[in-house]
């Protein structure tokens, strides 16, 4: 694994069982993310791009071969290792934003600063200078039932980068989103690549991500079909 | 944000159940300050009337008078034990009493009964329930006349009355029989018949003449304290200041047995209702956190999805439940303080159902139920429910942080 490896997947596998169907979520799976990349995952439901993203983030564990993220094969790690790895160096984008509804637009980007016992003062630098960059200047105060679709996924967003995370795993990120909400995050997260080299692992399904996206990795039932770099 | 703001706010989610499940506790409250209060207030007044029957809330008495009360055994030093023990904080006051069996006989008829010898000028109604129960005449005026306090029923039954004469027999140190004539001063009526039916009060100079005992003997020494619930250390000390091997110092629960046995039944019976009604309040709580808990499996998988570790989680869940807690016990405050002020100041009377005579073990039992709250039963209460609505919280919150990320998240 070469330095600027952040995610590799050595013949990665997830089997479970669903009633009395063996279902093969990822098959095998094999591939690297580098620093700095802007990849998605793509594929029809059922093809195991969600799951990828699981094993990597260390949400779940692979039933075989390895999934290493930084170098640390997360399969051998305790839940609190785990835990503490996800809180400072996985930031995730879920589909339906997942914020937490007590909390304003602030709190919710400043959740993980606050696991992470950032000092306060530097917690709000550096909370207000990411809403800044995701273009929530002035909403901060606004609890996520008070802002629009796209608004609450800039949050997630901010929240995700907030702790300059190794990797973000954003998973259909535009999904519940109207197409100009859409196309505005995705270049906001294409900046955020582009600007501050944070690396963006996307399941998506939506060709605007992958029009954008510099490498796609084509899944079909937990295997992989393709993997294409753009140039 | 702070843990505990989070699991603040988190509460008020929905309202209602949070204001239910607040009341809930608060009712808890009620209950226990009304079960316990009544219970203190009742359990006290029996103790403190039952001392002024006759032995105290700690008696000094020869060895074995106990077990075979016998007028033979008698204490030689009454005065100066009396001394010491005044001297003694926490002692209200100590008073030599002569206690023992006679035939009780008018022209008419005769009666089994019993009698105490008391010195009127040291006693009270504070400090003698058959002085204070007075309904005719008055006590006797010296300790060496021959006046006589009789029972209401002891009168009827021997059918006298104020100014008329009875004999009273009984035996000496000697175990020789004596008599002696006494005029009747006042009749008593304290409420329980078996009492009034058989006591008469006596002036201990001239019972000490006719038993033929010292000037300063009595059987015992009977000692009212200030506070009954001290009774096992007031006791002790006592027993280390008197320091005799001749003497027993024991207190109500040793003399009294037939009361402390009915109270202790009684706390018993009472702690199993309390524990119940707090069963019930815990099972409403545990249902209100474990839904609580179950309606946000998703984001509870988002949070840790983000980072934050399950015993953050758990104590995030243990946090709403101390939260409950707090809000319970002020509500319970709120509506038990009035509560309290009135049956503490009023109390409600039930003699219309029960009657005058209503004793347990020959004590009377106060009809009039009050309320009344030690500091020790408040900080119980208040500590008791707190503990118990934490503990309710422990199990959702340990399952909160116990289901596996990926599963939460795709609760919906």
């Amino acid at each position: 694994m070469d330095d600027q490896s952040i995610v590799r997947l050595e013949d990665a596998s997830k089997y479970y069982r669903q009633g009395e169907v063996d279902v093969r979520a990822v098959d095998g799976l094999s591939f690297e993310i580098h620093k700095g990349d802007f990849t998605a995952l793509c594929g029809p439901s059922g093809s195991g791009k969600t799951t990828v993203l699981n094993l990597i983030g260390g949400l779940d564990v692979p039933t075989g071969g390895r999934v290493y993220l930084e170098g640390q094969d997360i399969g051998l790690l305790s839940r609190s290792k785990i835990s503490a790895i996800r809180r400072d160096r996985i930031g995730f984008v879920f589909q339906a934003y997942n914020l937490i509804p007590v909390m304003t637009a602030y709190e919710n980007a400043a959740f993980v600063l606050t696991l992470q016992c950032v000092p306060e003062r530097e917690c709000r630098e550096r909370v207000m200078s990411v809403l800044r960059d995701v273009g929530l200047d002035g909403l901060e105060h606004r609890r996520p039932d008070e802002m629009s679709g796209g608004q609450q996924q800039r949050v997630a967003i901010a929240r995700a980068i907030v702790t300059r995370p190794a990797i973000v795993l954003a998973d259909e990120p535009t999904a519940n989103v109207d197409s100009a909400n859409a196309d505005s995050l995705l270049r906001l997260m294409e900046r955020l690549n582009h600007e501050s080299a944070i690396t963006f692992l996307f399941s998506t399904h939506d060709q605007r991500v992958m029009d954008r996206a510099h490498r796609i990795i084509r899944l079909h039932d937990g295997k992989m079909e393709s993997d294409e770099v753009l140039t | 944000m702070k843990l505990g703001k989070m699991a603040w706010r988190n509460l008020w989610r929905r309202k209602r159940r949070t204001y239910i499940t607040a009341l809930s506790i608060g009712f808890g409250v009620l209950l226990s300050v009304t079960f316990t209060g009544v219970a203190d207030d009742s359990y006290t007044k029996m103790i403190n009337t039952s001392a002024t029957m006759g032995l105290g809330h700690v008696t000094i008495e020869p060895g074995g008078y106990n077990e075979t009360p016998s007028l033979d055994k008698r204490l030689a030093n009454a005065s100066s034990i009396r001394d010491v023990l005044l001297s003694m904080a926490g002692v209200n006051n100590a008073l030599a009493r002569i206690m023992g069996q006679a035939m009780i006989a008018s022209a008419n008829k005769s009666i089994g009964g019993a009698f105490i010898a008391v010195d009127p000028v040291e006693e009270s109604g504070g400090l003698n329930l058959f002085i204070r129960s007075i309904v005719q005449g008055q006590v006797f005026s010296g300790s060496d006349g021959q006046g006589v306090l009789v029972g209401a029923r002891v009168a009827k039954k021997l059918n006298i009355g104020i100014g008329k004469k009875l004999v009273y027999t009984t035996t000496d140190v000697n175990g020789e029989i004596v008599s002696e004539i006494a005029r009747v001063t006042g009749i008593f009526e304290t409420g329980v018949s078996e009492v009034d039916g058989s006591m008469i009060l006596l002036p201990i100079d001239r019972v000490r003449k006719i038993l033929g005992y010292g000037p300063q003997d009595a059987t015992l020494i009977s000692i009212v304290i200030t506070d009954q619930r001290r009774v096992a250390s007031m006791r002790d000390q006592i027993r280390s200041r008197i320091d005799d091997p001749d003497l027993e110092v024991l207190s109500w629960r040793e003399t009294q047995s037939d009361l402390a046995s009915i109270i202790t039944l009684d706390k018993a019976g009472n702690r199993i209702i309390q524990l119940l009604i707090s069963l019930l309040i815990a099972a409403g709580i545990l249902n209100t956190l474990l839904m609580s808990v179950m309606e946000r499996t998703r984001e509870f998988g988002v949070m840790m999805a983000v980072g934050m570790s399950p015993s953050t989680l758990f104590r995030l869940v243990i946090m709403e439940s101390i939260w409950f807690a707090v809000l319970g016990l002020i509500l319970g405050i709120i509506i038990t303080t009035p509560w309290y002020i009135f049956m503490h100041n009023h109390g409600i009377d039930f003699s219309g159902m029960v009657g005058n005579d209503y004793s347990a073990s020959g004590v009377l039992i106060d009809p009039l139920v009050k309320i009344t709250m030690y500091k020790e039963s408040v900080t119980g209460i208040l500590t008791g429910l707190f503990t118990l609505t934490m503990l309710s919280g422990i199990y959702p919150a340990w399952r909160a942080g116990h289901v596996p990320p990926v599963e939460s998240l795709k609760e919906l």
